[in-house]
């Protein structure tokens, strides 16, 4: 440029910008603060029952923490966005009750059970995402607040489920079980399928929010909507994908889930939604959106199981003061990864 | 009742940048001081001090000759400081009462004592000459009304000392003629008065002495009566205006880069038709509530329009979004650095690339395709700051800097820039109308929307002055001048009447 | 006036006899040869209160076919206010002379309860009693205590007085509290019966399945698992399944749900020999017993307990309601 002359030290505007001083944001001690608390957990853990530390019982905590999990990775991009979604459960819930009733009713018709389960597992994912499309075409086209949205759908995606299953459970045949089971039951080189798959789609969400334009977009909205219209961002259809990606995200976990138990009930994916929003913001992801973070997503969500899971290992606390360990637990990790002001 | 204040080697840091330098000098009791410097001085930042927003990292404030250190604005109001802020600061939905007694409640008991604050309130209010109920919200209020019910309220704290930024900014002439009226009953009953504005007439006008402040730094006082217009607008910018510009060339004529014709946004622009031609730089003139900055969001497809049309390059276009915009090679940098153009809490190189994300990807982005992308922005516009720091970490040039990098990654063919230098320091100033001379002379058609007749002035082909949502006037290079633009902006007859 | 007094008098204006009107408003139950009976019961959110729902609108089909001058009105709710709502609006718009209510809490329902009953409907309470007995003509229950009493029997009985039990408990309310006591507290006279823990599962497949799966990490050698709820019991058997374990020999529940039942009657699971009946079918019982004695003009009881009772494959036959959905 003409001017290869710049003046000296650059003051900062009258309007007083605070630099904040801080070198770089890789060594902020903060970000740790979940990593703690679950190192702090499994000490404790391990001390208070040495059982706590064995093989197995990891892997039934990361086995059923796969469902909230990865709720919590498509959680996390709503929330870096700036929205939220409180139906997930009712959601999960209900796609377990159609996928359900679906293969049953094709069972008849489609002879092999394999087929029948492939067909439930996309029709699950299907569901999902057109479910959550649906939120995100209230929310930017309908222009409601993701809140009221989602507790709308809470109560409909759970309302129909119930009424689906008369108040009562929809059980999944038994040869059509026995065909599905492995995808909950089975393992791989000695590790469960669900927590294959909860890595896999962690790996993918990190690589998602952090190396792609989409993820860049869902920061920026979230940081501030207004910056990001103004840059040229397609700000609706970027969140639509969110609240999308969020529902197959639900289809994915509703998926794994179905094979547990074989049955879904109004009592399935119950609070899913306060879990998953709770591993969220435990993992250090902002509520007000803009800046989150998948590892951290994933630790908080191992974190929230790993507490009751050594409740359930120890009788040292009362039964009865079992959601107020936890709650400690949450405002304490909260605590040690609080940003300062 | 009025106090002596003394500035003692006043330093403010903010994080590793200094903002003060070490500022001495003195407000004399009962005397309007026109307090005047560039964006980015340090005007406002020594006045947050005075008035307890911000403590000095070194240096001594003394008050009636006594050392003071103020932990808060409550602090300096108690000794009779009250800073009018310049975005101005009332709870919109609050009423006007429950505003000026914002904090300084009078109770009964527990409970609120409403008659008595409404009482005060209307009483403080007929003395500055507001006309309204005192139960209206201020959310109903227009901006000269919010500015008299700050003066009321300050006045209600016993204010011996005020500071005013930028009280005219939004204000129309009359409105105008009447807070001076105020200014002059205020110093009559003994007030002392800081105005900080950078319009040089009303200073001209309402003060008894100028201090010049620059970079962070006192750099003059003198005698209103003894110091002509053009010498405070060179103490202010330190150097001769003529260096401060790049040298106008003139742009191709032919076949416009943009036509826009009978372009209507509701409420805010009507039948708007102006050219762009290659290489021109065109200037937008204007009260604040013309409609310029809302008749480029028309253009950009932000704000719903009901008539015209737009064509780029010959070719007609619809432009529904800033993408759309974008794609048609227009980008638009808006004045709101922080609320529109950048992401004052992500990193610089996400905020370079974000509108152009797609040529980082491949198809996952490229950290170092993106880096590479920043040391080029860094180089080519001379952003100085940590590159690994957040925007909110730069200073205000800097950040102007890296919007226009910006919004200038996508190559746009016509580059709108709202405000281009508000907040920014003297230095980088002329990096920016240098930079903007550069954009035209690659080719570029640019629009510039400002408020600072100077750089209007010093920089454009063209000016088109907007006056009631119209356009009034377009003034060609060779008669621009601030009479000129000042007279279309407010219509020639009040023009005539308020310049003596 | 009460609705009672109201259908009275048009009755007795139907005959002509206008001149003795006030002596029918007395109240002869007889008289009232129109019931309209409300039932106000908990909306169907799992399996037990889903049968809850489904045996009421059961005994309104089967009742109101039978009695042609019966009127059933069934409200559902999802709290105690809604609750009272219903009960308002139940009383004033439906204009009822009768109520089975099913409340969700006693405190709170008390009183609404008490200002129905001060016009003149008469009040049959299901399965939680009224703080204030004074509110409730007649109350019929399931019996918890023997809920909780009669599978500690029969573990104590069939492993000759020594067992490790771990146990899942519902959701922390008094009803709980009630068969927990009566379950440890029969056990108390075997000292070899020992009960290694007890968790909360909330009455829900999925927590059932955890707490298991941290039992059966926790405790290497377990006889029997008290899952105190034929749902829970559902998580439980998948927990051991999973988990591969030979040591459990068996599974209580409790309700008696329909598939536990067949289970046992098809003797299909190893784990599953018993249960302990809890039906959501006297929902259905209190609503034939109300309906029957108001069109009879009787009274009820003031206190009707059904009995519980233990299901085995030889008597499952009498608890297996196939068309109920729980």
């Amino acid at each position: 440029m003409p001017s290869g002359q710049t003046s000296a030290p650059t003051p900062v505007t009258e309007a007083g910008t605070v630099p904040t001083g801080k070198p770089a944001r890789r060594f902020d001690p903060h970000r740790f603060g979940p990593v703690v608390g679950l190192v702090l957990l499994l000490i404790v853990g391990t001390a208070l029952n040495p059982d706590f530390a064995t093989w197995d019982n990891m892997m039934n905590v990361l086995t059923r923490t796969a469902f909230i999990g990865i709720i919590s990775i498509g959680m996390c991009f709503v929330i870096i966005s700036g929205g939220i979604d409180l139906s997930v459960g009712s959601m999960a819930a209900l796609i377990a009750g159609g996928m359900i009733l679906l293969m049953n009713a094709l069972a008849g018709s489609v002879g092999s059970p394999v087929v029948v389960v492939a067909l439930g597992m996309l029709f699950a994912l299907l569901l999902g995402g057109g479910f959550g499309l649906a939120h995100g075409y209230l929310i930017t086209r309908g222009r409601i607040e993701p809140f009221i949205v989602t507790l709308g759908t809470l109560g409909i995606f759970r309302a129909v489920l119930t009424w689906l299953a008369d108040g009562g459970a929809i059980t999944l045949d038994n040869d059509l079980s026995d065909a599905y089971g492995p995808v909950y039951y089975g393992s791989l080189l000695g590790i469960p399928v669900p927590v294959w798959v909860f890595l896999v789609v962690s790996i993918a969400g990190a690589v998602l929010l952090n190396r792609t334009a989409f993820g860049r977009y869902v920061q920026a909205i979230g940081s501030n909507e207004q910056v990001a219209r103004f840059a040229a961002v397609d700000v609706d259809r970027v969140k639509l994908l969110t609240y999308g990606l969020l529902g197959v995200c639900v289809g994915i976990a509703t998926v794994l889930y179905v094979p547990r138990l074989g049955s879904a009930s109004p009592t399935t994916g119950l609070l899913w939604e306060l879990e998953a929003i709770a591993a969220v913001i435990v993992g250090g992801t902002s509520f007000k959106g803009g800046e989150g973070r998948i590892a951290g997503t994933v630790i908080g969500a191992v974190l929230l199981s790993v507490i009751s899971n050594i409740l359930n290992l120890t009788s040292i606390i009362s039964v009865y003061l079992n959601a107020a360990v936890q709650g400690c637990v949450i405002i304490a990790v909260a605590f040690l990864q609080r940003r300062r002001p | 009742m009025s106090l002596h204040v003394a500035f003692d080697g006043i330093t403010k840091e903010f994080g590793p940048v200094r903002v003060l330098h070490g500022v001495s000098f003195d407000l004399h009791p009962g005397r309007v001081h026109g307090l005047l410097g560039e964006n980015g001085a340090g005007k406002s930042t020594l006045m947050k001090i005075l008035a307890g927003y911000h403590a000095p990292t070194s240096g001594t404030l003394r008050i009636d000759g006594e050392a003071v250190t103020f932990r808060n604005s409550r602090d300096a109001e108690q000794r009779g400081i009250v800073l009018i802020h310049q975005e101005l600061s009332l709870a919109d939905d609050l009423t006007v009462a429950q505003n000026m007694f914002l904090g300084h409640e009078i109770k009964r008991g527990w409970l609120l004592d409403d008659r008595a604050m409404r009482d005060r309130a209307a009483n403080a209010l007929r003395q500055v000459g507001f006309e309204r109920d005192p139960d209206t919200k201020v959310r109903e209020l227009i901006v000269a009304e919010k500015q008299l019910v700050e003066i009321a309220k300050a006045q209600l704290r016993n204010a011996r000392l005020l500071i005013m930024d930028e009280p005219t900014a939004s204000l129309t002439p009359s409105e105008c003629d009447r807070l001076f009226g105020l200014i002059d009953r205020l110093r009559q009953a003994g007030v002392t008065i800081v105005y900080i504005s950078h319009k040089l007439d009303e200073v001209e006008r309402i003060t008894d002495e100028v201090i010049v402040m620059r970079d962070g730094r006192f750099v003059a006082r003198a005698p209103t009566a003894e110091t002509p217009r053009q010498r405070m607008a060179t103490l202010m910018v330190g150097r001769e205006l003529t260096d401060m510009f790049p040298a106008k060339h003139s742009p191709a004529i032919g076949k416009p880069l943009m036509a826009v014709r009978g372009l209507t946004v509701p409420g805010w622009a009507e039948d708007v038709s102006f050219d762009l031609h290659p290489g021109e730089i065109l200037g937008f003139a204007g009260l604040v509530g013309a409609g310029r900055t809302e008749l480029f969001e028309g253009i950009l497809g932000l704000r719903p329009r009901s008539g015209g049309t737009v064509e780029i390059e010959g070719r007609p276009v619809r432009l529904r979004n800033p993408r759309e915009a974008m794609r048609n090679g227009l980008t638009y940098l808006s004045e709101d650095r922080k609320g529109k153009g950048l992401h004052v809490t992500m990193g610089l190189r996400d905020n370079l690339t974000l509108m152009t994300l797609r040529h980082h990807a491949q198809p996952l982005l490229s950290p170092a395709s993106e880096d590479r992308a920043l040391e080029h922005a860094v180089a080519n516009f001379g952003i100085r700051g940590n590159p690994q720091g957040t925007a909110s970490s730069l200073s205000g040039g800097n950040q102007q800097k890296l919007a226009i990098a910006k919004f200038l990654e996508p190559d746009p063919r016509v580059f709108v820039l709202d405000e281009p230098t508000r907040g920014v320091d003297v230095g980088a100033k002329r990096d920016i109308y240098f930079l903007i001379a550069r954009l035209a002379a690659e080719g570029r058609g640019v629009i510039v929307i400002s408020s600072e007749l100077i750089e209007l002035i010093g920089l454009c082909h063209r000016v088109i002055v907007m006056r009631g949502r119209r356009v009034a006037a377009t003034v060609p290079a060779d008669r621009l001048s601030e009479e000129e633009l000042i007279a279309h902006a407010i219509g020639t007859d009040i023009g005539t009447h308020t310049r003596h | 006036m009460s609705e009672v007094a109201r259908s009275t008098r048009r009755l007795v204006l139907g005959a002509g006899l206008a001149m003795t009107a006030t002596i029918a408003l007395g109240g002869f139950a007889l008289a009232a040869d129109t019931v309209k009976l409300g039932v106000s019961i908990p909306a169907a959110t799992h399996g037990f209160t889903g049968g809850i729902v489904w045996w009421a609108n059961q005994a309104k089909a089967e009742l109101e076919k039978a009695h042609p001058n019966l009127k059933i009105t069934v409200k559902t709710a999802s709290g105690a206010p809604e609750q009272a709502n219903q009960l308002q609006d139940l009383v004033t718009v439906t204009k009822i002379d009768s109520l089975v209510i099913f409340p969700f809490e006693s405190a709170a329902l008390t009183q609404p309860v008490l200002q129905a009953k001060k016009k003149n409907v008469y009040v049959t309470v299901v399965d939680r009693g009224l703080t204030d007995p004074s509110a409730q003509d007649a109350y019929i229950a399931g019996d918890n205590t023997a809920f909780g009493r009669i599978p500690a029997e029969y573990i104590a009985k069939k492993y000759n007085g020594k067992a490790n039990i771990v146990a899942l408990r519902g959701i922390p309310t008094t009803l709980d509290n009630e068969r927990w006591e009566a379950f440890t507290g029969a056990l108390k006279q075997y000292p070899d019966i020992k009960i290694l823990d007890g968790k909360y599962a909330n009455w829900n497949r999925d927590d059932a399945f955890k707490v298991t799966q941290d039992f059966l990490t926790r405790f290497k050698d377990i006889d029997v698992v008290w899952a105190a709820d034929d749902d829970m019991a559902f998580g439980v058997l998948k927990a051991i399944e999973q988990a591969k374990r030979t040591d459990i020999k068996e599974v209580f529940g409790g309700a008696g749900s329909k598939t536990m039942v067949k289970t046992i009657l098809d003797g299909s699971n190893p784990l599953i020999h018993a249960d302990v009946s809890y039906s959501p079918k006297f929902i259905y019982d209190a609503i034939k017993m109300t309906a029957e004695a108001r069109l009879k003009g009787d009274k009820l009881p003031a206190t009707y307990i059904i009995p519980s009772a233990l299901i085995t494959k030889e008597n499952a036959k009498e608890f297996y309601f196939p068309d109920s959905p729980y």
